[in-house]
């Protein structure tokens, strides 16, 4: 009989479909003891009622405690180490912390692990005064050395800092820690960093100072955060309560879910899926049509209940390679500028959840810091009939085909590139084409993959950088423009290759490199010099246009008010509410503060 | 039989050889850096830092040696089951990655095969045996094979899980949940399962309903069948021959589909966001991870390969003509 | 990321070793009258001359650019002239999308199978007639042409092109979906090679490359045809695939990038179906009455199949 050869191939095939079921199931590292829950069920959006577990154990984790989160963690959180900057969503911020807190909506700095700081008579001593009371996640006491070491660290060449450029010393003297500058301090890079520099415990940190110093990944690591490492997993980053967290003694803040799970991105479209389901509270992507879901009834909410909906975290700009013809002539430039209309990617695009850019470029924050009569006078504003005119005046002539040609006559075609995939860029670019043909600059548009697109910005090391145009927002919001200067006007040109992220579009100019050293060494709270400073590079952006801004980038941000409430808004509480690197220290802590879940657990 | 399974082994073993060189080619062909790219991604760092990750990402990966010498490091590598260090998981071994992702894809694709293969055989050959199902339900099955697989996933996901709220919307298990040996987990992560499952299952399906009930009706028209019928045989016995016979084409379309298949289940898991490895590919493609790539289709061409020499182990202990053919004789 | 070897395919593909019935010459009214007889034929030639004819027409119809931002994003549609299907997030037109995109499937399909087809008959009629060890090589080029992960190669392409055209997705396709292709009409060719007509060829001192240009083939015409029509359909799924993940061609318009579109602008999320329904029932049609157009002929050019 043959039968018994099909019994064998059935059974052959049941097995296979047991052992892949059980192969599946642990799939991922960690094993926790099971609970007794029985209410919760598959999906997320589920009530469950606690376990009677401490937090750290449980591996069901009740939907009215658990802040879901998505947006800042593109690909498998792969390392904890706070001084690595792709480390997991909330490693500095949640789990290690910074000195200070800095606010860009009121522009100022709030002691957190310092008491505070101040300066000498001379400005050239900085005392950091070391909070009192503050404890490391396994119990000890956080030291004056500790911070010191924090310090010191970035001496380490493995990390590439410039610190230690005008740093000259960190000494640890009983609760406070004093740091002496070389020459004039650079006050502006000073003052960012004691907002950004992580502070790590000095007995676990030692020994792994070394040149690897990046290569250890720090899974369990002890910071003074509110939150420590519960699990993670290929697509997602868990966090839970630290209840020792210094704040509740000593500012009467306490952070209200006791897990944060942090989605991997995988695609904007999903996240959109998984915030109308009420599987995510929290999410900093770029969604489509966010704009039409906020009027439409999800319980959806943003930043701004109306346009732009989001506050702007940098500014898009159009990056001209002006060691190019002929963009590397102002004048050409110039009508560039005036030919686009930011607006109409703003609307056609983004739906309204951005908004057009100040000629300045520099963010809402920021406004002081413009001198608007200048802008006034000097700045380019979308005028086709005027990119028209400027155009001729410099001698570019139009040609039969409707293009302008370059002043020996041959023909100008400007590449415009935009890394293939960034759907709202795509839209972007074609649009800002439309316009530039409308006066008579032939660009055209094209979506490489990304790398291809880095390569052409940046150069490689045997090939200098071969784009025409390129849009990007590198540099995010701050506690000084000088950040943004810093980006435009870098000396000397850093050499092609993969480090080269200052000054794309390889503009010399002496002058206004020594206004933004000036700039840097200007104390935060001058704010006659700043401005004036300022009005300066202004004066000679406007007037050369080495980058030409488009739009404010939005710090994404949009939340689901069905399980947890009273998130930032400029109606509310106004603080940063992005997850994102960086944003954690400039105040969205306080979003983890202030939010209340819907229904008491 | 030793001959005929060591020729086998040799071609499946010179096939593995030059599969893994151009699969090793691949990535040192493509143009540009992919450090660059990675360390170009965390943006807002100052160059000197851009620079210190440059060095640090380069020596990981040994990106700085010539390349006959990377080629001797690759095969010395991949005997020690190492498959590399991933960009796009900043330095994660690609053997770690990919073993995570492992069982979800060969969870989905294991009974998404064999039970279609099975219910469309059976299916198709009821077709073939009932000509009110032959009319009626058989077009069903044109349609399905016809059906791209992200289309379906598309339409699945859209009505089951966004429409109707049967089934979870993406993900491989809860996010809510910790994997534990619980009986929660685990309808957690079967719910999870079903709509990816479907979608695979279906079109192939249809496939397989489609080519049994074809082979069967060639297979009663053809001349032993007929043979039979006039000497007055049962139509089941009938039957049953014409089923065997044509079994043996649908053994050989397994092997041959299991390529179209995995792409297949690329597509689905991108659509479900389920972490398998097709969905492992999606993202190295975003990041240009090459070592990635490389290492997940080493790992397909060796399963691949495995899977096939299976279908030839099955073919001859299913085909009697097989085994004498290797014994000299002919059929 | 190869073809599909479809199992819709008669007599079996592979290692069988089944002699097809020759199929001898048909007069056309012969043909026509079992064709016009057979439902299957006459339903799938109907509606893939309905998607042909909208193909050619259509973009004459609707002359909207595909790509051009409207200003009425996301519409319904209404079934009538300029809204047919509605509209995009952007406002672009989805039925000017749906009958450009068709036409590009269909040159994708024609080209990209016709591609196939050439390389497959190629290799299998050369290694079915000659047999020995080119056999043996081309079995093994065929495998590893079977096991090589095409979506690597396409990567790695596709970096060096800054713009791709539909005309380079037909080539890639048509270059890696031969290999079934290659091992049917291989089989065929090796059961046909020992008949006495063939003999007789080699007999009256014809070539080999003529013996199987004037003997087999048009023995085997019918069977090539089916191929032919196999790896057509095959083409325009595996296209639809590519497009799918991001790697198709840049310009122009696609059935498997206004699905890529529909999904990455989270049509699925925002409820615009008829953004990503229109092109897979465009798909599946086309394919769809290409399978089932597949096994009428093999009814008709196969006396036994037939249920008169």
């Amino acid at each position: 009989m043959h039968l018994g050869r099909y019994r064998v191939l059935a059974l052959l095939a049941a097995a296979s479909i047991v052992a892949s079921a059980c192969g599946s199931s642990s799939a991922t590292s960690t094993v926790a003891p099971s609970t007794g829950t029985t209410t919760a069920t598959a999906t997320p959006a589920a009530a469950a009622s606690a376990t009677g577990l401490p937090a750290t154990d449980t591996t069901v984790y009740p939907r009215a405690e658990t802040l879901y989160t998505s947006g800042k963690q593109w690909g498998a959180p792969s390392t904890w180490n706070p001084f690595d900057g792709n480390s997991a969503m909330g490693v500095v911020g949640l789990q290690y912390e910074t000195l200070f807190l800095y606010d860009p909506i009121k522009d100022a700095y709030t002691p957190w692990l310092a008491s505070g700081g101040s300066w000498d008579s001379g400005k050239t001593t900085y005392t950091i005064n070391v909070r009192q009371g503050v404890t490391w996640s396994d119990g000890s006491a956080m030291t004056a050395a500790d911070v010191a070491f924090s310090i010191n660290i970035y001496q380490n060449a493995a990390l590439g800092s410039t610190l230690f450029t005008f740093v000259d010393k960190v000494v640890a003297n009983g609760n406070d820690v004093v740091v002496t500058f070389k020459g004039t301090p650079a006050y502006q890079e000073w003052m960012q960093a004691l907002y950004n520099m992580p502070i790590v415990p000095a007995a676990v940190w030692t020994p792994l100072n070394t040149a690897d110093i990046l290569k250890s990944l720090n899974m369990k690591g002890i910071g003074t955060g509110p939150y420590t490492y519960k699990t993670a997993a290929q697509d997602r980053m868990v966090w839970v309560k630290n209840p020792t967290w210094w704040a509740t003694k000593a500012l009467g803040l306490t952070v209200a879910p006791t897990y944060i799970v942090d989605i991997v991105n995988s695609s904007n479209n999903v996240a959109l899926g998984q915030l109308l389901a009420g599987g995510l509270d929290l999410d900093n992507n770029y969604l489509p049509g966010i704009a039409q879901i906020v009027n439409g009834g999800y319980g959806v909410t943003t930043y701004f209940a109306a346009a732009p909906y989001m506050l702007g975290g940098n500014t898009a700009w159009l990056i001209p390679n002006t060691q190019k013809k002929p963009l590397d002539d102002a004048a050409f430039r110039r009508a560039l500028a005036e030919a686009i209309d930011p607006n109409n990617v703003v609307v056609k695009d983004y739906g309204n959840i951005v908004a057009v850019a100040d000629p300045t470029g520099l963010l809402p924050v920021w406004t002081k810091y413009i001198d608007a009569a200048q802008v006034k006078s000097l700045g380019a504003t979308f005028n086709t009939a005027k990119a028209k005119a400027d155009l001729a005046a410099a001698g570019y002539k139009l040609g039969s085909d409707g293009f302008v040609t370059n002043k020996d006559g041959s023909a100008i075609k400007l590449n415009l590139e935009v890394p293939d995939g960034w759907s709202d860029w795509m839209a972007a670019e074609t649009l800002i084409a439309t316009d530039a043909k409308a006066a008579g600059i032939n660009i055209n548009p094209t979506h490489p993959d990304y790398g291809t697109v880095v390569n052409d910005r940046n150069g490689t090391s045997t090939a200098a950088p071969i784009f025409d145009l390129v849009i990007n927002n590198d540099v995010q919001i701050g506690n000084t423009p000088w950040v943004y200067y810093d980006y435009i006007f870098r000396q000397p040109q850093i050499a092609a290759g993969a480090a080269r992220n200052r000054n794309y579009e390889q503009y010399d100019n002496k002058d206004a490199w020594a206004l933004v050293q000036k700039l840097d060494q200007t104390p935060v709270d001058d704010l006659a010099t700043m401005k004036s400073i300022c009005s300066q590079l202004q004066k000679i952006q406007l007037t050369n246009e080495p980058v030409i801004p488009l739009w404010y980038n939005g710090e994404w941000s949009q939340v689901n008010n069905s399980v947890w409430t009273n998130w930032p808004s400029d109606k509310g509480a106004q603080v940063q509410p992005a997850t994102w690197n960086g944003y954690w220290q400039m105040g969205a802590i306080y979003m983890l503060t202030n939010i209340k879940p819907v229904k008491a657990s | 039989m030793r001959r005929y399974f060591g020729r086998k082994l040799l071609t499946y073993l010179m096939t593995f050889f030059v599969a893994a060189t151009i699969d090793w080619l691949i990535p040192r062909f493509m143009p540009g850096d992919p450090v660059a790219q990675l360390v170009s991604r965390s943006n807002g760092i100052s160059p000197e830092q851009a620079k210190a990750l440059v060095d640090y990402y380069t020596r990981l990966f040994g990106l700085d040696k010539p390349l006959p010498v990377q080629y001797l490091n690759f095969w010395n590598s991949l005997i020690h089951g190492d498959l590399g260090l991933s960009v796009y998981g900043h330095g994660t071994p690609v053997t770690d990655m990919i073993m995570a992702a492992v069982p979800y894809t060969l969870a989905l694709l294991i009974p998404a095969i064999l039970l279609s293969w099975w219910a469309g055989n059976t299916f198709g050959a009821m077709a073939a045996r009932r000509k009110w199902l032959d009319n009626t339900a058989l077009p069903v099955g044109y349609v399905l094979t016809a059906t791209p697989y992200m289309w379906l996933a598309l339409v699945l996901s859209f009505v089951l899980a966004f429409s109707f709220r049967l089934f979870p919307l993406s993900g491989g298990y809860g996010f809510n949940l910790e994997p534990t040996f619980t009986w929660l987990f685990f309808t957690d992560l079967v719910a999870h399962w079903v709509l990816p499952f479907l979608s695979l299952f279906l079109v192939q399906f249809g496939g397989w309903a489609i080519g049994m009930r074809n082979m069967i009706i060639y297979e009663l028209e053809s001349d032993y069948s007929r043979y039979l019928e006039a000497l007055g045989a049962p139509q089941g016995l009938i039957r049953k021959y014409a089923f065997r016979n044509a079994m043996l084409p649908q053994i050989t379309g397994l092997a041959l589909q299991l390529g179209v298949v995995v792409s297949g289940s690329l597509v689905t898991e991108i659509v479900f966001s389920y972490p398998g490895v097709g969905h492992l590919v999606f993202a190295a493609i975003q990041s240009n991870d090459y070592f990635l790539l490389q290492g997940i289709f080493m790992f397909i061409i060796i399963g691949v390969l495995l899977a096939n020499f299976i279908v030839d182990i099955v073919y001859v202990v299913v085909d009697p003509r097989t085994r004498v053919a290797m014994r000299g004789g002919t059929a | 990321m190869t073809a599909e070897f479809d199992p819709t395919m008669s007599p079996a593909a592979g290692d069988a070793e089944k002699a097809p019935t020759p199929k001898a010459k048909r007069a056309r009214g012969e043909f026509l009258f079992f064709a016009l007889r057979s439902k299957k034929f006459v339903v799938s030639v109907s509606i893939l001359l309905f998607l042909i004819l909208l193909a050619i027409f259509g973009p004459m119809i609707d002359t909207n650019d595909p790509l051009a931002l409207g200003d009425l994003p996301m519409r319904q549609p209404t079934l009538d002239p300029g809204n047919w299907f509605g509209t995009t997030y952007f406002g672009e037109d989805v039925f000017a999308q749906f009958v450009n995109g068709l036409r590009a499937s269909f040159f994708v399909g024609l080209l990209g199978g016709g591609l196939g087809a050439l390389i497959g008959m190629m290799v299998g009629f050369v290694a079915g007639y000659r047999g020995g060890w080119i056999d043996e090589v081309l079995n093994m080029v065929t495998n590893v042409f079977l096991v090589i992960p095409t979506l690597a190669v396409l990567l790695v392409i596709t970096s060096y092109l800054q713009a791709r055209g539909v005309m380079f997705e037909a080539i890639f396709i048509g270059a890696t979906s031969w290999p079934w292709a290659a091992r049917a009409i291989r089989a065929q060719t090796f059961s046909l090679r020992s008949r006495d007509f063939i003999d007789l060829a080699k007999l009256s001192g014809r070539s080999g490359p003529k013996v199987i240009v004037f003997e087999i083939a048009p023995n085997m015409s019918s069977y090539l045809f089916l191929t032919y029509i196999l790896l057509f359909g095959g083409a325009i799924l595996i296209a639809a695939s590519l497009d799918f993940i991001g790697l198709g061609p840049t310009g122009g318009m696609s059935l498997g990038l206004m699905m890529y579109n529909a999904v990455t602008w989270a049509a699925l999320q925002l409820g615009v179906w008829w953004w990503f329904i229109p092109p897979g029932i465009g798909i599946i049609a086309a394919v769809g009455s290409l399978y089932v157009m597949n096994v009428g002929l093999d009814e008709i050019f196969n006396p036994k199949l037939r249920d008169i």
